[in-house]
């Protein structure tokens, strides 16, 4: 479970987390949703530890992330902005590192690596080394990245941004699986069908701020709108930043 | 497995594999040990001149015996064209011999018979052959003298005051000691320039290829993180540094240096001394560039800081041989500097004393832990790790 609590945060002058405060249940997907520039990455950066919020705080499963950031990282799987790979090492590489650098070792690592390679298909390229991987194939070496320790809560930042159909089916399955073991998963989006169609609750942020909160059934309901877009359009103001 | 490892291991995998890099470090670190070896031959070359003295001479009839005295000793005597002059003033011939009309008269009559030695004084590269000729012209002209004070019943000894015992200190030694004194200078770039790239790579480079962030995500600590990839740096810059030395161990005996009367060696008991040396300098540079590489915007930038630090070695080897003073004891402590002193002692074969090799070991070790902890406390900045 993660919960934040009033987190604030600025850059200089500019307000970039306005007091966000939200819950994301265990055994469910939370939808961060909102338009480029809300906040979102900024908002999962605090959760994720690497960036220290001005005012408020973050409990991952209870704890206070800011006591023992370690400790929150290892209860976190996080798929972060930056999604880059060594160019030169394998696919499988990649996941004995990250593992390692986690604490897994000997025969807990290799099971957990193959495991991860089998899930997300992605035996064919296990030995083969990065720099010729499609966009689709890094996406998918990097998801396996954060998933290695096995952690409980999962973080996702734009985790079907420019890829094509069949990867994104694969990353829809992959984030309902996920779900369906009981873990907690926050995923942020702009694209409003990869929200309605996977969240159990989304949060939608705008300027900051949370402006909205819930099931997508109760976001229209709340907003007296048939479609999410347009309840989503009608409670930011604007269509701006949001993709179809 | 500790953090530190993990990286480290990671770290040299991934740059065992560059190969681009590798083969740029490889040519890099022989190309001290192939520089020197090329100056050296070239000056054996100089040195080993034996070509006999060429020599124009105008007028050689009427001075038969100095002509035949002068094939004796070994001189390449000619007879004179007639644009000897032009030849000898654009260095084409080293220099003419000119007897004068009067030079048979004034011989047989005993008083100095004048021949001119036409030379550029300014031509450096022929000078050698003029000054055997003089020499030559000098003993025709004492032996003459000698056999006339025989043949009036004098004692030709008499007529020699002072004798000089030439003592040849070529200035071809002093280049060949100069020569030797670039080692420690190649040494400490091989050390620095090993390492440049992983340095570049491992912080800079982390970030731009966006793989900073997810690295940071792991409860792997700070610390850590920045000693396994310092001590990948280190551990290119020592092998950088080893084939270095190795090239100049090997390179060094086939150069015959005592032809050039260079009283200079490089066995192994000086590599080693010199290798102990570098370790903390080595140790230093790596975790200045990490530094560097952590606090710069890009990759781009990263690379011109840490070409610009490339200068540092060469600033204490410009110090040291333009100041007329040995440097104060406590400048072993400055990192570069001190090393570029011990090396040199030691390459000289003086013995190097603690207290220097303390001050340049505590210096090194000191900045180090400095460059390191300041690396983990800009990682820590967000600012640094999101860009700025």
């Amino acid at each position: 479970m993660i919960e934040a609590r009033n987190l604030v945060r600025r850059f200089g002058d500019v307000v970039a987390v306005d007091g966000v405060s939200f819950t994301a249940a265990d055994g469910a997907i939370t939808g961060l949703l909102g338009p480029n520039g809300a906040g979102k990455t900024t908002t999962l950066r605090m959760l994720g530890t690497l960036v220290r919020p001005d005012a408020g705080e973050v409990l991952i499963d209870g704890h206070p992330a800011a006591a023992d950031p370690a400790a929150a990282k290892a209860r976190l799987g996080v798929l972060p902005e930056a999604k880059g790979l060594y160019p030169r090492l394998t696919a499988r590489e990649h996941l004995e590192y990250f593992g390692r650098l986690e604490g897994l070792v000997g025969p807990r690592l290799s099971e957990r690596v193959d495991a991860l390679l089998t899930r997300l298909d992605l035996l064919g390229i296990a030995d083969r080394r990065a720099a010729g991987f499609s966009q689709g194939e890094r996406m998918k070496v990097c998801v396996a990245r954060a998933l290695v320790h096995d952690p409980p809560n999962v973080m996702l930042d734009e985790p079907t941004n420019g890829l094509d159909v069949m990867t994104i089916r694969a990353m829809r399955a992959l984030l309902a699986e996920l779900r369906a073991e009981g873990r907690c998963v926050i995923f942020s989006s702009h694209v409003m069908q990869e929200v309605s169609a996977l969240c159990d609750r989304i949060v939608i942020v705008a300027r900051g701020r949370v402006v909205a909160e819930g099931s997508p059934d109760e976001i229209r309901r709340r907003t007296g709108q048939t479609s999410l877009e347009e309840a989503f359009v009608q409670l930011i103001g604007s269509a701006q930043g949001l993709a179809e | 497995m500790s953090g530190w490892v993990v990286v480290f291991r990671k770290e040299l995998t991934d740059h065992a594999r560059d190969g681009r890099s590798l083969r740029t470090a490889l040519v890099g670190s022989l190309l001290g040990p192939a520089f020197c070896a090329a100056l050296f031959l070239l000056m054996a070359s100089w040195a080993n001149d034996v070509k006999p003295p060429r020599v124009l001479v105008v007028g050689g009839d009427a001075a038969p015996s100095l002509v035949s005295f002068l094939r004796r000793a070994g001189a390449d005597v000619q007879p004179a064209p007639a644009d000897y002059e032009r030849l000898v003033r654009e260095g084409k011939e080293p220099a003419a011999l000119v007897v004068g009309p009067d030079f048979a008269g004034d011989f047989s009559r005993g008083v100095p018979a004048h021949v001119r030695l036409l030379n550029d004084a300014t031509n450096q590269k022929q000078m050698k052959s003029v000054l055997k000729l003089r020499r030559m012209l000098e003993r025709y002209g004492q032996e003459i003298g000698a056999l006339r004070l025989v043949a009036r019943g004098v004692d030709p000894r008499l007529a020699a005051a002072v004798a000089v015992d030439d003592v040849d200190l070529a200035s071809s030694q002093k280049r060949a000691a100069q020569i030797l004194s670039m080692i420690p200078l190649f040494l400490m770039l091989a050390a620095f320039l090993g390492g440049m790239y992983a340095a570049i790579d491992a912080m800079a480079g982390e970030r731009e290829r966006g793989s900073l962030e997810p690295l940071l995500l792991t409860p792997a600590r700070l610390p850590e993180l920045v000693v396994g990839k310092w001590l990948a740096v280190v551990t290119l810059g020592l092998a950088s540094l080893l084939i270095t030395a190795a090239g100049f161990y090997f390179a060094l005996p086939h150069l015959r240096l005592e032809d050039l009367g260079v009283r200079a060696s490089f066995d192994l008991d000086q590599a080693a001394s010199i290798l102990l040396a570098y370790l903390p300098l080595l140790c230093f540079s790596a975790a200045l560039q990490l530094c560097l590489s952590t606090f710069a915007r890009s990759f781009k930038e990263a690379q011109s800081f840490v070409q610009i630090l490339v200068l540092a070695p060469t600033l204490p080897g410009m110090f040291l041989m333009l100041s007329p003073v040995l440097p104060a004891p406590w400048l072993f402590v400055v990192p570069f500097f001190g090393q570029e002193m011990l090396a040199t002692q030691i390459i000289r074969g003086d013995p190097a004393s603690w207290t220097s090799l303390c001050l340049a070991v505590g210096g090194a070790v000191a900045l180090t832990v400095l460059g390191l902890a300041l690396t983990a406390r800009l990682l820590r900045d967000e600012r640094i790790v999101f860009g700025r």
